[in-house]
């Protein structure tokens, strides 16, 4: 493989004070922590979960155009549409904040972690990103890693489990379960914590199980 | 989300363009607020309505006092109710099926906030696992030898995460 060829899967991007402080900025907009601060009201106007924003009531002052016990197919439809604007709102945000250099900033921050908790070279950072964004992407760009022999089938598989459970989390997660933020009772981005450092857990559990229960099957793959 | 054979073939500029999206800032919000109608309306709605009629149709058959009744115990570690089991089913075959189901059972008085909280981790971790088996696993190239595995540890992932969304709960 020529050089610059691994320089392009391989390269940390750079990240300037931009993306840092759009790291930041998102956890704050998610996280609800500014519709909370009683002194500073106009903070609100940074918060996800205020900026949704609500329907007008019907006049029974109950009811919004969903109306009151709908169900099956029409219950279904009109509720589902009620849904919709929150959705759009999310995606847009994380786009935005995506172009601000969000990502690649949490891309930067994870790189160093990634030998000593995964056992997998620092360099794989770019996969797990993507993966995060996009199931189809973050997948072809570990296959791409294997075809170019800068990882092996062991370190292949432990990636692979990191993607596999909540492939493409931070779309599916706003994108999908987003219809359902208005139900949480605790800021919707600790859920998105949990589900971050689980799929750490996991790829730990998976590189245990195979230097020991497969332990056979790579002693004779070299890099 | 859609069945369609993905092109998996990644160009640099397409890869840059996912991970840091380039125009002004209120046409990027624009598209993505557009990627959101588009997954409302071709996913969200599709879905939630299909979720709507099963869950009335089981309800009509009595399916779901019958789950309900009989998965109450095992459901029950987690801090919900039996019927839950049909939500995390449907989550492990698609995600957005299972958001359905569990905004369909939040209608009918079912699962209430405190269940849907703790369900959140789950619907993104054991969610789609099916479809994710050939458009992850089978585009990585990872031996099936280990699909198994890594199926396992996506649920236990799930279960971790509920638990821990209840003891999160504790302090709200």
């Amino acid at each position: 493989m020529d050089k610059r060829e691994e320089e392009r899967l391989t390269r940390l991007p750079k990240v300037g004070w931009k993306g840092y402080a759009a790291l930041i900025f998102a956890i704050l907009f998610f996280a609800g922590i500014f519709a909370s601060i009683q002194q500073a009201e106009w903070l609100r106007a940074f918060d996800f979960s205020t900026l949704i924003g609500k329907f007008g009531n019907m006049a029974s002052e109950k009811a919004t155009f969903v109306g009151m016990g709908g169900v099956s197919a029409r219950g279904g439809f009109l509720f589902a549409l009620s849904l919709v604007p929150s959705v759009m709102l999310a995606v847009g945000a994380v786009e935005v904040l995506s172009h601000f250099g969000a990502l690649t900033a949490a891309q930067k921050l994870m790189t160093p972690l990634l030998r000593p908790i995964m056992d997998v070279p620092g360099f794989v950072g770019l996969t797990l990103i993507t993966d995060m964004q996009s199931t189809d992407a973050g997948a072809a760009l570990t296959k791409e890693l294997y075809d170019e022999k800068l990882i092996d089938k062991r370190e292949q598989t432990i990636i692979a489990a990191w993607q596999y459970s909540g492939a493409g989390m931070i779309n599916n997660y706003f994108a999908i379960v987003g219809a359902l933020f208005s139900y949480a009772l605790v800021p919707i981005v600790i859920p998105l914590l949990i589900i971050f450092v689980l799929k750490f857990f996991g790829a730990v559990v998976c590189r245990i199980v195979l230097d020991t229960v497969y332990k056979g099957d790579f002693a004779h793959d070299d890099k | 989300m859609t069945t369609n054979e993905p092109d998996l073939t990644i160009k640099k500029e397409e890869l840059k363009e996912a991970l840091a999206p380039s125009g002004n800032v209120f046409d990027i919000f624009v598209r993505g607020a557009r990627k959101g109608w588009n997954i409302g309306v071709n996913n969200l709605i599709p879905n939630i309505l299909m979720a709507y009629v099963i869950a009335y149709i089981l309800n009509i058959l009595g399916v779901m006092d019958f789950i309900g009744h009989w998965c109450g115990p095992l459901m029950a570690l987690l801090g919900l109710p039996g019927e839950a089991l049909i939500v995390l089913l449907t989550v492990w075959l698609s995600c957005s099926a299972g958001v359905g189901v569990a905004a369909a059972f939040f209608t009918q008085g079912v699962l209430e906030p405190v269940h849907i909280t703790i369900l959140m981790p789950a619907f993104i971790l054991m969610g789609s696992q099916l479809q994710y088996m050939g458009r992850l696993l089978g585009t990585a190239d990872v031996p099936k030898k280990y699909w198994p595995l890594l199926m396992v540890i996506s649920i236990v992932n799930a279960v971790i995460g509920m638990i821990l969304m209840r003891v999160v709960l504790l302090f709200f």
